[in-house]
């Protein structure tokens, strides 16, 4: 009951107006890209092509843009806040209360990520059915709960780790799944491209290939990237609720 | 109920509390001392959010750090005056509720009842971003008294209270205290402090620079002189009779030719006296009044010398 009542009420101020608002706006910008998109385009890449690459530029960048950004609202924002002392002062076992934050801004991770994938496939695909959307519904999925998980770690570990998270988001997630040889597999967007299973895209720019994380040579296979997905959400929960709960952490003004 | 064993806390170089050991138990005891004295760090430690760098903190005989144990049994009222600031007074002491393990219905019932005993049921609908200082010190009590705890740590309760709050509040501990409640108030207001309790911890750069009833420190404190001012209409003839009293160290006029100010080392002796002259010689005293009979003269003694 206690558990259900801490994802509950993390998840309703996760979800406040303002913020809905904002990714609501964020979801129906993508249909609007995806329509200038296949404006510009028109006689070049076929639509599927035009959506996987929205995919992998757009959507599975915002996923972990979302993820930063939820999760920072997890714990850091409460001690940023100071608010922390009123949940850390509760008869709540920490790892109970972490957990359940984290879930629940998974959950919000995943609702985003779903909009914004619908919006991309409504403006671009309209009334007609997407093969690729499920197999993208479910990796958006996979990786909204690794990036979040991943994220409150690191925001647990270090102050104002939101500079990290975006960097990592925007950097590291871009760059190592273009290296070669076997970098690739340092990266949670190469185990979400195995994941949705998207075709080869032909006929774009290799500046667009690049920013997509395509240009490298992805081996994965499905149940690979399960496997190691898992792995990461699972030892990011742990390893959060053990830390968080043998470290102190009070408002931030007093920490410094 | 709360203990601590040569208990020390170090941020980096810094140190926040530096091996205090103490036990307290019910009733109101203050915890007095500068800004920077160690006040808050100590709560910090006695609510479990911070662990000791050396020794020990027990509270029921637990160790209280991130200890959902301790905690069913114990309320804080932070020191820090920043809230959910979206949500209504009632909707905030009810979440708190529901953390402390009540169920919707309890916790409603709860909320209504903390609200009503802090003076806020009014006005608890009301959006805290909407609040004064002193409502939001309400609803932060509200929130410490939400489990009727055996112990509650309250760090600067009196700050923007009004007079008529600052009264209710005091009442409000004093009937707590009555039921066998352990409450520890911290604060850097010491005539606030010494209206609520005489059983004080006295905190200086870390270290407890004295504990116990404040007469008894007051007490220990005899080798420096006890001042007492005397209001008459004749201060140079209350002067002269004074001043050669033996246990009479000093006397001085006040600008205002009003009263005079005289130091003692025996202040029973000088006031069985003063009564005498008074009574049986007719002396012109008005009235008199120690300024050294409150907890700031003490804090000056122990912190300055």
């Amino acid at each position: 009951m206690m558990a259900a009542f801490i994802f509950r009420q993390a998840l309703s101020d996760f979800v406040r107006f303002r913020r809905v608002v904002v990714w609501a706006l964020v979801a129906l910008a993508l249909g609007g890209i995806a329509q200038i998109f296949i404006l510009v385009t028109e006689g070049g890449p076929s639509r599927q092509d035009l959506y996987s690459l929205m995919s992998s530029i757009i959507t599975f960048r915002l996923v972990a843009l979302a993820a930063a950004i939820f999760s920072m609202a997890v714990v850091a924002q409460e001690i940023e806040q100071k608010t922390i002392v009123y949940l850390l002062t509760r008869p709540i076992p920490r790892w109970m209360l972490l957990t359940m934050r984290t879930l629940a801004a998974t959950t919000v991770v995943i609702l985003v990520a779903w909009a914004c994938a619908l919006s991309t496939s409504v403006g671009i695909f309209g009334s007609q059915p997407n093969p690729q959307l499920p197999r993208d519904l479910v990796a958006l999925a996979m990786g909204a709960a690794a990036y979040t998980s991943l994220f409150v770690v690191v925001s647990l570990f270090i102050n104002r780790a939101m500079i990290v998270c975006l960097l990592f988001a925007f950097g590291w997630e871009t760059l190592i799944p273009n290296m070669s040889g076997q970098l690739y597999m340092l990266s949670i967007n190469s185990y979400l491209n195995a994941l949705s299973e998207r075709p080869a895209i032909k006929g774009t720019d290799d500046l667009f290939q690049a920013l997509g994380g395509l240009l490298g040579t992805n081996t994965l296979t499905t149940d690979t990237a399960w496997a190691v997905l898992i792995a990461i959400i699972a030892a990011c929960l742990g390893l959060g609720a053990l830390w968080f709960t043998r470290n102190e952490y009070i408002p931030r003004e007093d920490a410094e | 109920m709360i203990r601590l064993e040569q208990a020390s806390k170090w941020y980096g170089q810094v140190i926040g509390v530096n091996d205090v050991t103490c036990q307290i138990g019910p009733g109101v005891t203050a915890l007095l001392g500068m800004n920077g004295a160690g006040k808050s760090t100590l709560m910090r430690l006695v609510t479990g959010q911070m662990f000791p760098t050396t020794g020990s903190v027990t509270v029921f005989g637990m160790d209280p750090f991130a200890n959902p144990q301790v905690f069913r049994r114990l309320g804080y009222c932070p020191e820090i005056d920043n809230f959910y600031e979206h949500q209504s007074g009632r909707k905030f002491v009810y979440t708190m509720a529901r953390f402390s393990g009540f169920g919707h219905r309890q916790a409603q019932t709860r909320a209504e009842e903390v609200l009503q005993q802090v003076g806020m049921l009014e006005r608890s609908d009301r959006k805290i971003a909407g609040y004064s200082k002193g409502m939001r010190q309400r609803i932060k009590l509200a929130q410490a008294m939400i489990e009727d705890p055996e112990v509650i740590l309250l760090d600067e309760p009196l700050n923007g209270l009004d007079p008529v709050g600052r009264r209710e509040f005091m009442d409000l501990l004093a009937a707590l205290a009555a039921k066998g409640k352990c409450i520890l108030v911290s604060s850097h207001i010491l005539f606030e402090v010494e209206q609520m309790t005489r059983s004080i911890l006295l905190l200086h750069r870390g270290r407890l620079l004295a504990t116990g009833d404040l007469k008894v420190i007051r007490q220990l404190l005899d080798k420096y002189p006890h001042r007492v001012r005397i209001d008459t209409s004749d201060p140079r003839e209350v002067a002269a009779r004074l001043v050669s009293l033996p246990y009479v160290i000093s006397v001085q006029f006040e600008p205002r030719g009003t009263g005079i100010e005289i130091q003692t080392r025996e202040p029973n002796q000088f006031y069985d006296y003063l009564s005498t002259l008074v009574l049986e010689e007719g002396l012109p005293i008005e009235g008199y009044a120690s300024p050294d009979n409150n907890l700031e003269s003490i804090f000056k003694y122990l912190v300055l010398t």
